[in-house]
């Protein structure tokens, strides 16, 4: 008899691996047209995600088995080599700018996105710095310490959306943790104005706000990108006009391949397809948390619900974006957007997740 | 220790179950907007979607033709190679405007400008319009990425100038900009041939697609009321004298009394359409009969004498007026244009004198209320609804305004201002029986197979005077053309009946000394009016400005040439013969030889100069025929066997 954990474990897995093919098959469709016509010369998209794809999955299998994934110190390792890259990536020469924002590293045909594989150091971190006693009081300043440092250093770049996805999954650590309700609604007042302070310190920010209240306001300014997402998935109907036979994929939406790749999904396969894609997520979920509250210790709890966090809100901010109902933010959807960074970086988290579900309650 | 690690794992997993729930929400929250966005408001966005999608080039569409009353072609098409240039398909916009800017002699920079507009497309008009096959041919040996020779049409004119300010003219795109090519622009539009592009947002043609074709539909004609012969024989008229009398400009109307078609609207000088930029705006937007508005002068007096004949506040025939050469007005002295006056007169030679204490006369027997509304009634005061651009109101006095002193000058003509096709409106009804007709242009629009669409029908608005009166007022006119001041336009055979006017221009408000605008409307036959002529002459100079001397003539000579056209044979029962005075030509009319003898010819028409030809007894032709009015000096030829 299979046990509930063995169960759980499968779930994420089946799940986790369908969303990963369903994303290279979408790569594929999405992407060729924009790659012909953008990168006539490098590999296509298709072929380079299967190589992320393959050594991804590759690495999450090391992390679930190695036994090194339990230690602080492999995650305290981690976090500070984040931070460092983090620092490196705003040095000009070595930090490349892209859509205005000074995020990758270059490694040959190849390029680096530091701020994503940070959100899964710093939970990992975070996490086990939350287990140190048994103590009823949790709350300590050096936890901000953590949060704080990589996200100012991100939002440096800057990328609010990679930052917004590490402070809401580092809160959720903190949250489930046992911080006190009232630092939540300390939390909330402090957030709203920090919200009010990025939209004065960037205008193009209340743009994406503008836009995202009346988007044909300025349909070819910054309502763009929203009515063009719009404009694919609304066609595809119930049905979708199949796949392959995207209309918005041709040069209208831009980088259909990458954050609207969910666009060509709901355009191609409907409103059934898009929802189908996005139960799988919620399968993900449901197995996440089952993990996560089988676990016997307090930082595995925390790791795992963590790292499914981080995983599933990205997934809600990219699909609210995709579907008008979040302001313009640029970030992937996990398991299935092109790119080596994002790929990896959500195969991490699956692999720590596969980790602990895989330690059957050694310790008692 | 044990038991507060469970505790606080316990709270964590409350805690870990709430996140669960808010993620799950979230999650609901995109499926139903998800659901929202394509089910709910699918139509409506996708809609939206294919307009944005839409890669239509439009080639230009085929305008309806003009014509005129008799099918002849006015407003034709021709075919005009024209480049287009799609930018998204060659970058190097610079050098490519340069060298076909080279080929086209025309400037770089401006063709550049219009080669690089964001377009999927752009028409390189005019430049790159109508361009000749030398052209094309050099431009297609560049073989110069994404530039194309198309088809487009172009107006063309067969008649040239003629009617070219009732016509207008189009723009470069085809869109009708003045005159009749502006008012019926969307009746003359046609929709050009379309190709659908698939293509990416950057307009380059999806592979493996095929293109979709729209044929297109030719705009529908207009056919007028114009007889476009009459027009050259008006136009010809008042082109000539313009130049002989040196005047800035001149307009004529010809108008079927009966119905109000429109056979002529002429407005000089001309213009030709293809060339409109080369002359000034005062000449191409301005259709002078219907924008142009001036005192009447005397012409307006045949509104005051129907009125009077209607009112039967005087008799023509057995009615005396004496005319002092002046009126007193409440103490302001109106004086007749003749400085002696006409002493004692009929009221018929009243109208034949024009004379203006006798106008007055008959405006106070009428009263002023009256003779408002007899104004008003003849289609005063308003535009006539002719459908035609630009036309004018005209300036009646307010009623509060129309004191005794603007009765009287109204009565002659003066101190008013109106619109020629508003006096050829009035007079027609003066004259046809009291009908007032609406004047009109269209007579038909007919489709690109030349079915009727519409058809216009004469529209008779009202009767303002009786038969019997309009019967009155047309012997008076004959006679003020046998008779009076009209005698100038007398024409053998036609009867013609008319008015003269002269009017002094006003100019900021004053009269300006030595400035007239002279007109003569007249009608043929006058028993049973077929044709309706006006005419006003502009500023004459170098002769003395009467309408009868300059305009009256005019009418007399269109009349004589166009009545053919109308298919009115020359017939004299019932004429008024011409009076003769000191300085007319001495006529007579020629007699019929045919069939008599040398003898007896030569016994009986000692007072005809005679020239024989051929040496037979008897004459077997003449030249003239017979019945001809000639002057007494003119020779008869008549041919013998």
């Amino acid at each position: 008899m299979r046990s509930l954990e063995d169960k759980l474990k499968t779930m994420f897995i089946v799940s986790a691996v369908a969303l990963s093919l369903i994303g290279l098959a979408f790569v594929h469709s999405a992407g060729s047209y924009w790659g012909a016509v953008h990168y006539a010369d490098s590999i296509p998209f298709i072929v380079k995600q299967g190589i992320y794809t393959a050594v991804s999955i590759g690495i999450a299998l090391v992390i679930m088995k190695s036994p090194l994934t339990s230690y602080p110190k492999t995650w305290t390792v981690f976090y500070f080599a984040m931070i460092l890259l983090l620092v490196a990536v705003l040095i000009p020469g070595i930090g490349v700018v892209r859509n205005g924002s000074q995020s990758w590293i270059a490694l040959g045909p190849f390029s680096l996105q530091p701020a994503e594989f940070v959100k899964v150091a710093l939970i990992g971190k975070l996490a086990c710095s939350m287990d140190k006693t048994g103590k009823k009081k949790v709350f300590h300043w050096q936890h901000f310490g953590l949060i704080l440092l990589p996200a100012a250093l991100i939002m440096l770049q800057p990328d609010l959306g990679s930052a917004v996805i590490m402070i809401i999954s580092a809160f959720v650590i903190l949250f489930i943790a046992g911080y006190p309700l009232k630092f939540f609604t300390f939390l909330g007042v402090g957030g709203i104005a920090a919200f009010i302070a990025l939209i004065a310190a960037a205008p193009y920010r209340l743009d994406r706000i503008k836009s995202y209240i009346d988007p044909w306001n300025d349909p070819l300014g910054t309502g763009f990108q929203g009515i063009q997402s719009l404009f694919a998935i609304a066609p595809g109907g119930l049905f979708g006009h199949g796949y392959g036979n995207s209309r918005q994929k041709y040069l209208y939406l831009p980088e259909p391949q990458n954050d609207f790749i969910f666009s060509i999904i709901a355009e191609e396969t409907g409103f059934i397809g898009a929802t189908f894609v996005l139960l799988l997520f919620v399968v993900l979920l449901v197995a996440t948390f089952g993990i996560a509250i089988r676990t016997k210790r307090r930082h595995e709890l925390l790791m795992v619900a963590g790292m499914g966090s981080m995983i599933i809100f990205q997934t809600f901010l990219n699909m609210g974006v995709v579907s008008g109902l979040l302001p313009v933010t640029g970030v992937t959807l996990p398991f299935i957007s092109y790119g080596g960074s994002s790929l990896m970086t959500t195969w991490l988290a699956a692999g720590t997740i596969m980790h602990f579900a895989s330690r059957r309650s050694s310790i008692g | 220790m044990q038991a507060l690690r469970t505790f606080i794992l316990l709270q964590s997993k409350k805690r870990l179950r709430a996140i669960f729930v808010i993620f799950l929400i979230l999650l609901a929250m995109v499926v139903g907007k998800l659901f929202h966005v394509q089910i709910i408001k699918h139509e409506l966005l996708k809609e939206r979607a294919e307009a944005n999608w839409d890669r239509e080039i439009p080639f230009g569409g085929v305008r309806g033709e003009i014509l005129d009353r008799n099918g002849d072609l006015l407003v034709g098409n021709q075919l005009a190679p024209t480049l287009y240039f799609m930018p998204s398909q060659n970058r190097e916009i610079t050098s490519t405007a340069k060298a076909v800017a080279e080929v086209l002699g025309t400037d770089a920079a401006k063709l550049e400008e219009k080669m690089s507009k964001k377009a999927i497309m752009n028409k390189l008009a005019p430049e790159g319009m109508n361009i000749t096959k030398e052209q094309a041919d050099e431009i297609a040996r560049l073989q110069i990425d994404g530039l194309y020779t198309g088809v487009d049409f172009i107006r063309s004119y067969p008649k040239g100038e003629l009617l070219s300010r009732l016509l207008g003219f189009t723009g470069y795109d085809g869109n009708g900009l003045a005159g009749i090519e502006y008012a019926y622009d969307e009746i003359l539009s046609g929709t050009g041939d379309k190709i659908r592009l698939y293509t990416d947002a950057k307009g380059i043609p999806l592979p493996h697609v095929d293109d979709g074709f729209t044929t297109g539909k030719k705009g529908a004609s207009v056919e007028l009321t114009i007889d476009s012969r009459m027009q050259e024989v008006l136009e010809r008229e008042l082109l000539q004298a313009m130049e002989k009398y040196d005047s800035a400009q001149a307009l004529g109307i010809i108008m079927n009394p009966k119905t109000g078609e429109l056979l002529s609207l002429a407005s000089v000088p001309t213009y030709h359409p293809a060339e409109y930029q080369k002359v000034d705006q005062s000449i191409y937007n301005r259709n002078l009969p219907v924008w142009m508005t001036f005192e009447p002068g005397s012409t307006f007096k045949i509104v005051t004498l129907a009125a009077g004949l209607e009112e039967k506040v005087i008799d023509l025939h057995h009615e005396h007026f004496f005319d002092p050469g002046y009126v007193m007005v409440e103490g302001a002295r109106l004086r007749c244009w003749s400085r002696g006056g006409h002493g004692d007169q009929t009221f018929l030679e009243v109208v034949e004198n024009s004379c203006n204490p006798g106008f007055v006369e008959i405006g106070q027997r009428l009263g002023g209320k009256k003779l408002d509304q007899y104004i008003r009634a003849f289609g005063f005061g308003q535009s006539t609804g002719s459908g035609i651009a630009g036309e004018a109101n005209g300036i009646l006095f307010s009623e509060k305004a129309f004191g005794p002193v603007e009765q009287a000058t109204t009565a002659f003509g003066q101190g008013i201002s109106v619109t020629p096709i508003q006096q050829v409106q009035a007079v027609a009804a003066a004259i046809n029986g009291g009908y007032l007709y609406r004047p009109y242009i269209v007579k038909e629009i007919l489709d690109d197979k030349g079915e009727t669409l519409q058809a216009f029908e004469p529209e008779m608005q009202r009767q303002v005077i009786s038969e019997e009166t309009s019967k009155q007022v047309r012997e008076a006119l004959e006679s003020v053309v046998a008779n009076g001041s009209g005698r100038n336009a007398f024409t053998d055979g036609l009867r013609v009946g008319g008015k003269t006017g002269t009017a002094q221009k006003v100019v900021d408000g004053n009269y300006k000394d030595g400035d007239y605008i002279v007109s003569f409307i007249g009608f043929a036959p006058a028993d049973d009016p077929e044709l309706l002529v006006y005419v006003a002459v502009d500023s004459p100079k170098n002769a003395s400005q009467f309408g009868g001397v300059i305009a009256a003539p005019i009418v007399g000579r269109v009349i004589e040439e166009i009545a053919p056209l109308a298919g009115i044979t020359p017939r004299r029962e019932g004429q008024l013969e011409k009076e003769y005075r000191w300085g007319d030509t001495l006529t007579h009319r020629v007699p019929d030889l045919t069939g008599m003898t040398r003898k007896s010819v030569r016994g009986q028409l000692y007072t005809y100069q005679i020239e024989w030809h051929g040496s037979g007894e008897k004459v077997k032709y003449q030249l003239p025929a017979a019945d001809t009015l000639i002057g007494v000096d003119d020779v008869i030829h008549v041919y013998t066997e």
